[in-house]
């Protein structure tokens, strides 16, 4: 079937995206240097900076978490492809302007974390404040953390971080409260549809009709176990019994969920599945202390969702709630 | 036209030539683009100025990696702007300069990624290609033919990729499934190493059997 998507020329959507977030939220976000995107009342002097990078085709993810409370830069690559280091280094040059130092937060993607890299030697030749840290919390990728993946995660990582950012904490508290969000989370994928590439028009990979794959990635990349069509209830609970497994959770425990719509999974789908993990984690008295369902990073319009879960701690707690003002999630 | 121009613009043919069996290669593993970053990848080396080679190269690998296509143009960016470490002063680049400069970009390369020839990566077809360049300056070779050597190494390493399991990159979450196709950063490098080859020995008038010994 024929891709039927409202864009123009494929060369110009990253482009014309950009310039469209940046003209829908005025009051969050605008456009500096090369098509970086940045808050749109810079973080005062003399705290954190937060940069991260990622391919485009994912909105909201993941500029669409630039603002007060969150990130300061985002660099966005091409459709499913990171941005290369020219780029991510200018960013990374804006954000130590502030004069406290840099967190560059990287999605463990093949290509994100080369550029990373590669930004990363180009930082400290600069001898700029800069500390990175890499999101992997996919567990359908095995027990290697190398071959974990970022997904949703990132989300609860930019927004703890951010939170301690902008109450003042120096690089170092904000990385290691990066890193205890980090190493504290865990997510599993389902997807049931393929999307198509908004460039080359091609479906990113092909799944039967009464199949779905859990374990799929972000961009289609293959995961861990094809199998027929379940219901909501089934699914959810399939998935949420690998995650707690995987995390180790104990019963009394609290735990943040984030249900992450993958496109075209539709929020009254997201709801029916919260509910259920909802019921099965107080079956289990584990408690759910905080969550979210709808739509933080997609892939077009992919069918399926993902599943996060995170163990929360009151510091976490705190930070979770601060308040946020970003085109993707606002927090009051 | 300098040699490096002669042969970025070969490269840039064979690319545009073959883009589509790049992206459909990459349809299988990844996400089908990989032929639209070669495009967007090879008119950056068409750009690429500078007053000696190892300018021209430096700017060639930094405007490769702005093509922001994800890791294969980063490292494409890496194996460019490493060339330029070479040590030459000189306007151009004879056979053995041209090699020490490709085992720098390679060096590069290797600094930013663990892949090893047999991962099913790019490094597949650049470390062949690579070492035939180096053992053919070493035997004297023009580098017209050197250069014949390297990308007929390249299409071979390239063309074994079909047997192997991925090891890297999106593909690896494949395995066993990605086994009967070709790796499409392999190939790509083939078709670099087979363009720089046409790029100059037709300016040269040396292509086909012509070529010398």
């Amino acid at each position: 079937m024929a891709m039927k998507k409202f864009i123009n020329q494929p060369q110009n959507i990253v482009p014309e995206l950009l310039e469209g977030l940046a003209l829908a939220c005025p009051g969050q976000v605008r456009l500096v240097g090369s098509n970086i995107v940045a808050r749109a009342q810079p973080k005062a002097a003399g705290k954190v900076a937060l940069v991260t990078l990622g391919g485009s085709g994912h909105e909201p993810g993941l500029s669409g978490f630039v603002g007060e409370g969150m990130l300061d830069y985002s660099v966005a690559g091409e459709i499913f492809a990171a941005p290369g280091a020219p780029r991510c280094i200018e960013a990374l040059r804006l954000a130590a302007e502030g004069g406290a130092g840099v967190l560059f937060i990287v999605l463990n993607h093949a290509g994100d974390v080369l550029s990373a890299n590669i930004t990363m030697d180009i930082a400290r030749r600069e001898g700029l404040n800069v500390k990175m840290i890499l999101t992997h919390e996919d567990i359908a990728g095995g027990k290697n953390p190398d071959d974990r993946r970022g997904l949703v995660g990132f989300l609860p990582v930019y927004k703890v971080a951010g939170a301690a950012a902008e109450q003042g904490c120096p690089l170092d508290k904000c990385l290691e409260i990066a890193e205890r969000m980090e190493r504290n989370m865990r997510t599993l994928a389902v997807a049931v549809r393929t999307a198509t590439h908004p460039s080359t028009g091609q479906p990113i990979f092909e799944l039967g009709e009464d199949e779905m794959e859990i374990g799929m990635g972000q961009h289609g990349e293959a995961g861990t176990g094809r199998m027929q069509l379940k219901t909501a209830d089934e699914t959810a609970e399939i998935m949420l019994n690998m995650l707690l497994a995987d995390l180790d959770v104990k019963s009394g425990e609290e735990l943040l969920v984030i249900l992450n719509g993958a496109g075209a999974t539709t929020l009254m789908e997201l709801l029916i599945l919260y509910r259920r993990v909802a019921q099965l984690l107080k079956a289990k008295d584990i408690k759910l202390a905080r969550g979210k369902a709808g739509e933080f990073i997609t892939t077009q319009e992919q069918a399926g969702f993902q599943l996060m879960i995170a163990r929360m701690d009151p510091d976490l707690i705190a930070l979770w709630d601060a308040p946020c003002n970003t085109p993707g999630l606002v927090v009051r | 036209m300098t040699d490096l121009a002669l042969m970025f613009k070969g490269a840039a043919a064979q690319i545009r030539a073959r883009h589509r069996r790049l992206s459909d290669l990459d349809c299988v593993a990844g996400d089908g683009d990989h032929g639209s970053t070669m495009l967007r990848v090879v008119e950056q080396l068409e750009h690429a100025a500078g007053s000696n080679p190892r300018e021209i190269l430096r700017d060639a690998g930094w405007k490769v990696m702005g093509v922001d296509g994800g890791a294969s143009s980063s490292l494409l960016g890496t194996f460019f702007t490493g060339m330029a470490d070479v040590p030459s002063e000189g306007d151009t680049l004879d056979c053995r300069e041209l090699a020490a400069a490709f085992e720098c970009g390679l060096a590069a390369v290797r600094r930013q990624t663990k892949a090893q020839p047999g991962d099913k990566t790019m490094m597949d077809a650049l470390v062949p290609a690579v070492t035939a360049l180096r053992e053919s300056a070493e035997a004297g070779k023009p580098v017209v033919e050197a250069l014949r050597r390297a990308a007929e190494a390249a299409q071979a390493g390239a063309g074994n990729t079909r047997n192997l399991v991925a090891k890297y990159g999106r593909a690896k979450y494949l395995g066993e499934k990605a086994v009967a196709h070709e790796d499409p950063g392999a190939v790509s490098v083939a078709l670099l190493f087979d363009g720089f080859y046409h790029g100059l020995a037709e300016s040269k008038g040396e292509t086909g059997n012509a070529g010398p010994g």
